[in-house]
């Protein structure tokens, strides 16, 4: 139980450094600033980290993740079109994006008794490109809206938060945690599937269900986060592969140590891009900047 | 030896020739000019200049008359294709945002006039040089002196410091590169972010706190109150707020600045 120990408490040093590391000052009004940060840090963080663990085993393949199923991208789409009719960032368009394109995927990728894996994420891809070129185009016709959807495609801890969003803000936070507790509960299915589908179905579990179940709660995961703080890549596909490495392939452990792991990284990179310039750099950028040379040395090692 | 008499006839038909093509381009007079510039559109119409307009944007959008004017893209986007279609003696361009149009323009030979204001001098200039090429000087002198009478900068004894805001997600400000922070200073204040050389900086909340606005200008159509970690800020605490302005009176360096610099004035004081 190290390992747990040593992740929790390392998750709590970026807890202390995404509060106490800043450009300026610290006061009760920074105070608040930098807890809302750390909060959809946290959350962030933890739900695509989340989702990519979930996916990965549920596909059996080390490529799935939010991006490359492409629920990311449709989320985007979704409140791309939201910023543009409407003049805000509206998450129920990003969730009908995230699950529009979940949808086309899985009908393409499946077949009778269960899923083409190749095919998914194939049609992923296929559906991300779409998805990019439709944002481009909005991006194009908007002009003014530019710097809004460029954010919201790399993702930023920095939202505001008011009045009118506050509560709203809170309450998807709170939807989305239960969708958490739901799914983590097939911890031992995922143990099974991840093993091969044959000995799943000889188990007695429905997989096509249990896939369709899987799917779309956890393309509903990625539109709500989506809808907060942008499309954050790299997290949902690095951060499990960090987790197996650690706790090895049993989903009980490494599904907790996604959620942990994405937290304390997306904080990391969050201290990082508020320190190192004065202006608001989108957390996606660092990211992946951050999380490419440790995966180099992790798998080197 | 001398020329012959066909040389020097021949010379003098040429010289008359030429006279005669020169006097007709300016007895013509007819200029046709695409204006990707919002406030260079404003500034034609202004001098009494508007019929020579053949191609605006879809963000010029005043006066009313630039509504029958055909449009050759958005402010960022204009469209080449469409430029060159309209056949236009010259093209007004903005920069930095249309340097890419301006460079493909050059290689085209179509000649282009580049605006780029940065403080109410320039902007002078710049209406001065416009009148010269498309010969409308006397309109652009009375423009210019009737501008300068309106718009004299303030030197209070203590500059307010000032918090402009474009857009909230994410924070756009204004930087020191454009012509909102010259007439900041001109009006007597002090642009808290004037210290950052970009034109529109992203910036944070923290650093807004930070640098604690006693005015803030909101020039995008949301409302700010009810932002956590604000309230302490001497602006929202003084209730110095202005979210009721109109952009365009601000940032676009044209005849309209002066209703946008009497009310900077007002607020300033």
């Amino acid at each position: 139980m190290t390992k747990t120990a040593l992740i929790i408490i390392v998750f709590l040093a970026a807890v202390a450094c995404g509060i106490l590391i800043g450009p300026t000052s610290l006061d009760a009004q920074i105070l608040q600033l930098r807890i809302w940060r750390v909060v959809l840090g946290i959350f962030a963080g933890g739900v695509l980290a989340f989702c990519g663990c979930l996916l990965q085993g549920l596909f059996g393949n080390p490529l799935v993740e939010p991006y490359t199923l492409g629920s990311a991208s449709g989320a985007a789409l979704g409140a791309s079109i939201g910023i543009l009719v409407f003049g805000t960032i509206n998450p129920f368009l990003a969730f009908l994006g995230s699950l529009g394109t979940g949808f086309f995927v899985y009908t393409v990728a499946r077949i009778e008794g269960g899923l083409l894996r190749d095919r998914l994420i194939l049609a992923g891809v296929v559906m991300s490109f779409l998805c990019s070129s439709l944002v481009m185009i909005i991006m194009v016709m908007g002009g003014r809206e530019l710097y809004e959807i460029l954010y919201l495609l790399m993702g930023y801890l920095g939202v505001i938060i008011n009045d009118s969003n506050r509560i709203m803000i809170i309450a998807l936070m709170i939807v989305s945690l239960g969708l958490v507790a739901f799914l983590y509960r097939f911890h031992r299915e995922l143990d099974v599937i991840s093993q091969g589908t044959e000995t799943a179905a000889g188990l007695g579990i429905n997989i096509q269900n249990f896939s369709l179940v899987i799917f779309f709660s956890s393309a509903l995961l990625i539109g709500l986060t989506v809808s907060i703080v942008g499309a954050i890549g790299f997290v949902g596909l690095i951060i499990p592969h960090v987790a197996k490495l650690i706790f090895g392939p049993k989903h009980r452990y490494n599904l907790g140590a996604s959620l942990v792991l994405g937290a304390t990284f997306l904080l990391i990179a969050d201290t990082i891009s508020r320190i190192i310039t004065v202006y608001e750099l989108p957390v996606g950028v660092v990211t992946s900047l951050v999380g490419v040379p440790f995966f180099i040395y992790l798998y080197k090692k | 030896m001398l020329p012959s008499r066909h040389s020097i006839i021949f010379a003098a038909v040429l010289l008359v020739f030429a006279f005669l093509t020169c006097a007709q381009e300016k007895k013509g007079n007819d200029y046709r000019v695409v204006s990707l510039s919002p406030a260079m559109t404003e500034i034609l119409f202004s001098l009494g200049a508007g019929s020579k307009l053949v191609g605006v944007t879809t963000f010029c959008d005043f006066p009313a008359e630039t509504k029958k004017i055909a449009k050759v893209g958005d402010f960022s986007n204009p469209s080449v294709e469409r430029i060159v279609g309209l056949k236009p003696d010259l093209v007004i361009v903005n920069l930095p945002e249309q340097g890419r149009i301006k460079r493909e323009l050059d290689k085209l030979n179509i000649r282009t006039f580049v605006s780029s204001p940065a403080s109410l001098a320039e902007m002078y200039e710049e209406i001065s040089e416009l009148g010269a090429a498309i010969a409308v000087q006397s309109a652009a002198d009375s423009l210019i002196s009737y501008m300068k009478s309106n718009l004299k900068p303030v030197v209070p004894a203590k500059r307010k410091k000032v918090y402009i805001e474009i857009s909230p997600r994410p924070l756009v400000t204004v930087g020191s590169t454009t012509f909102l922070n010259s007439l900041i200073h001109d009006a007597g204040g002090t642009n808290i972010f004037g210290d950052l050389n970009r034109a529109y900086p992203v910036v944070t909340q923290e650093s807004v706190i930070a640098r604690d606005p006693e005015i803030i200008l909101v020039l995008h159509p949301e409302r700010i109150t009810g932002r956590t970690g604000w309230q302490n800020i001497e602006a929202m605490q003084n209730n110095l707020v202005y979210d009721d302005l109109d952009p365009d009176h601000f940032m676009r360096p044209g005849p309209r600045l002066i209703q946008g610099f009497n009310k900077l004035c007002e607020i300033l004081k």
